[in-house]
This record gives structure tokens, C-alpha cells and sequence, in this order.
């Protein structure tokens, strides 16, 4: 999640300065019948060094909603921070618990506004009264843009022809887990900067479900 | 970016009792992405001798190419077989002689002596200097992991049986915390007279 594969003491033109940021993540977000399932792979790296392989990328806004996570692990976290203060307060003068399209106002307003700076893709996922379960992807850059199913992160690149051809729109609960896990491990599979386990939340009307799925507990692919 | 890092890859060898181990594993990739996971970086060059050659994917199959050129000539010409030590000399020099325009290439050699049978490993920078050591060699992009595990586990006068596990652990476990390593492993059990050929399930990520 930190930086591109870079050795910095190899490279005397100092590339590393102008190298494209890899997003070193899979992540992906899903509606189902009754709310969303969201997913992560759990590798952080520092150039090719494998820095953390058990992360957790799926982060706590609200009870109702969480955000995904990739991009700068500093930027993100902070982001995240700031988010959750916000809405905290949101939500004692509302009275009530806020809306997933209030929070992905939030992380839009910070992403958006120091965009100059951040390296932050994140999505906003999570479930209210009035619309259910939602997905918002605010990508680099701060645009927010909601979707019934959306990937993000480095791995997301080997995945979009699986997740077009597979998704379907009100699944169950079941069969959306399923269809996350699969497109995970599949992007995990093909990307360098992807590994670990995957990270699932599930999250309703009740609150969030959180799950692990060991690396020999993936399903398995044709692997050439 | 780093050369030496663009395909990336690992290859460890260690002495045992009367046997020597070498393995890699058999990741090809382009920068992040994983091509394919059936690419190992290990050639047998003789009866009782392998060489591994991690690096630059290319370079991979050049050097191999010329390595067996160079070693076939020989063995027509001295109508015998190859020793390890002169090997390494042979592919040193073959580095060297591209000094200022090298292979991509950082070899690990590993074989038993056909004439008194004692283990035999060496590696090599990219311009062939040569490294004999009474223990083990490591190469690749995750040799400061690689290094941890050896220093950790290794102790003289291993077993066949051993030396497998030890190999084995050591490359996994480094490669683990390598994103451009892994992706399947190949370990070879080098004895008098016998070669083992084991493919070791990994994680695939």
C-alpha cells in the first residue's frame, strides 16, 4: 500500500521520485439483497518487502459503515480518522445514525480538496433506512461515484472481466460472499502487491459480520 | 526501478552429509504482475551438478544457453565430466567477459564432486565474483529474508531427509515475505547416486 516496486539505493536517477504510485491492494465492494459485502486482501508492502501480511484494510467508520482502503497506508488512516470524528459529531446532533452518502461526502470533501497531496482510493460501503445498502468508490483524484458492485487497488486490473461477466444484481448473502471471495483471490493471484488473506465484512440492517478466509481455505484456480 | 528486480525470484543451495540441496522458485512475472508460476530459475548442468540463475528473466535462458555451449565443448574435447569448482570458474568467466555490459544475472552452483564426492555450493555477483562458502548461498530478490532463514536454520551435517525440510522452510518462508517471489517451488536433493526432484505445494499470492 506504501509505495511502487522500488529499490531506492539501486537507482541513482532517483526514478523512484516520478514512479507511478501502485495502489498495492485488491478491494472490492458488493450490494446483495439487504445490504453490502465488502472485502480486502491483507498485504501491505514497502517496495517488494512484504512489510505486513495479515493488514486489516476494512476500516470502522460507524457501526453501519465501513471503507476500504488502498493507496497510502498513512494518507488513508488519517483520512479514515478524520471521517469518523466528523460523523461521530454528525450523529449526535442528528440524532440518529448517519447515511452512507453523508460519509462519502466526507471522505469526497477531504480527498477532493487535498488532492494535490493524498494517495487515497477508497470505498465507502455500509447500510442506512433510507436507501439500504449503498457502495460509493471515491477514487484518486475525489470523485465520488455510487455503484451496485465496485473493485479498487492495484490487483482490481486482472479482475474487471471477471466481476462484469459474474456479477448479478440482488444476490444473496451467500452468493455474494462467494463472488467476493472469488474475484479477491483471483486479483490476489495475479498481483504482486496482493496476498495474505481475505478480509470480509458483511454488513445489514444488524450491524457488521466480520470474517477470515486462510490462505489454504481459498478456493482454487487454474494456476499455469 | 532495479534490474535485478524487474522479474524477480529466489534460489537457495545448501551442503548436507554427503549431499548438497538447491531450489527455486517459479514465479515469472512482469514487475507486480504474475505472468505465469511455472518458470524455475534451476538447471542440471551435469549428473551431480546444478546451477541456478535468478535475475533478469532473459538472461535467465541466455546464460543458461551458453553455460550448456560452453560445457558441452568441454566434455567433447577433455572427454570427461565437469567438476563443480571448474564450472564456476567457467561461468565466471563468462560473466566477466561482459563486465561493462553484464548479464542481469546472479548465479548459485551446487553439485557433488564426481571424483571424491564432497558438496560443493557457490554464488556470484553479476560480473562473476565468486563466493565458496562451507555452508550455504542465497540469490535473488529476497536475500535478506533468505539470509535470516539460513543463519536460523541451518546446521552442518544435515540428511538428505534433513536438508529438504530445511531448504524447503528456508525458501518458503522467505519468499513469503517477497511479493515478486514464490508462486510454486522446485527443491533438488543432490546424493552420490541419486537426484531428487520435489515440487513443493506454496502459497500462490
Amino acid at each position: 500500500m506504501a509505495a511502487s516496486v522500488v529499490d531506492t539505493y539501486a537507482d541513482p536517477n532517483m526514478s523512484w521520485m516520478n514512479a507511478p504510485h501502485s495502489t498495492g491492494t485488491s478491494i472490492m465492494a458488493c450490494e446483495f439483497d439487504g445490504g453490502v459485502v465488502i472485502g480486502a486482501d491483507s498485504r501491505t508492502t514497502t517496495g517488494a518487502y512484504i512489510a505486513n501480511r495479515v493488514t486489516d484494510k476494512l476500516t470502522r467508520i460507524t457501526d453501519h459503515i465501513y471503507c476500504c482502503r488502498s493507496g497510502s497506508a498513512a494518507d488513508t488512516q488519517a483520512i479514515a480518522d478524520i471521517v469518523t470524528y466528523h460523523l461521530n459529531f454528525h450523529r449526535m446532533e442528528l440524532g440518529e445514525p448517519p447515511l452512507v452518502q453523508t460519509a462519502a461526502a466526507i471522505f469526497r470533501e477531504l480527498c477532493y480538496n487535498y488532492r494535490d497531496s493524498l494517495v487515497a482510493g477508497i470505498l465507502v460501503a455500509g447500510w442506512d433506512k433510507k436507501k439500504g445498502g449503498q457502495i460509493y468508490s471515491v477514487p484518486i483524484g475525489g470523485m465520488v461515484q455510487r455503484q451496485a458492485v465496485s473493485i479498487g487497488g492495484s490487483g482490481s486490473s486482472y479482475v474487471y472481466g471477471y466481476v462484469d461477466a459474474n456479477f448479478k444484481p440482488n444476490m444473496s448473502k451467500e452468493e455474494a460472499k462467494k463472488f467476493v471471495t472469488n474475484t479477491l483471490t483471483l486479483a490476489m493471484l495475479r498481483d504482486g502487491s496482493s496476498g495474505g488473506v481475505v478480509r470480509l465484512g458483511v454488513i445489514t440492517e444488524t450491524g457488521v459480520e466480520r470474517l477470515v478466509i486462510l490462505g489454504d481455505q481459498l478456493p482454487k484456480f487454474y494456476e499455469g | 526501478m532495479s534490474i535485478l528486480a524487474y522479474n524477480g525470484g529466489a534460489v537457495v543451495a545448501m551442503k548436507g552429509k554427503d549431499c548438497v540441496a538447491i531450489a527455486t522458485d517459479k514465479r515469472y512475472g512482469i514487475q507486480a504482475q504474475t505472468i505465469s508460476a511455472n518458470f524455475p530459475k534451476v538447471f542440471q548442468m551435469g549428473p551431480t551438478l546444478y546451477v541456478g540463475l535468478p535475475g533478469l528473466a532473459t538472461d535467465t535462458q541466455t546464460v543458461y544457453q551458453r553455460l550448456k555451449f560452453r560445457m558441452n565443448l568441454y566434455e567433447l574435447k577433455e572427454n570427461r565430466i565437469m567438476r563443480p569448482n571448474t564450472f564456476s570458474a567457467m561461468l565466471s568467466n563468462l560473466l566477466y567477459e561482459r563486465r561493462f555490459g553484464p548479464y542481469f544475472i546472479e548465479p548459485v552452483v551446487a553439485g557433488l564432486d564426481p571424483i571424491d564426492n564432497k558438496p560443493y555450493v557457490c554464488n556470484m555477483d553479476l560480473i562473476g565474483c565468486p563466493n565458496e562458502p562451507e555452508d550455504f548461498v542465497v540469490s535473488g530478490t529476497c536475500t535478506d529474508q533468505l539470509y535470516g532463514m539460513c543463519e536460523a536454520l541451518w546446521e552442518p551435517n544435515l540428511s538428505p531427509d534433513e536438508l529438504f525440510e530445511t531448504i524447503s522452510q528456508a525458501l518458503v518462508n522467505a519468499a513469503d515475505r517477497d511479493a515478486i517471489s514464490g508462486w510454486g517451488a522446485v527443491v533438488y536433493i543432490i546424493e552420490k547416486d541419486k537426484i531428487t526432484e520435489k515440487h513443493v505445494k506454496t502459497r500462490m499470492d
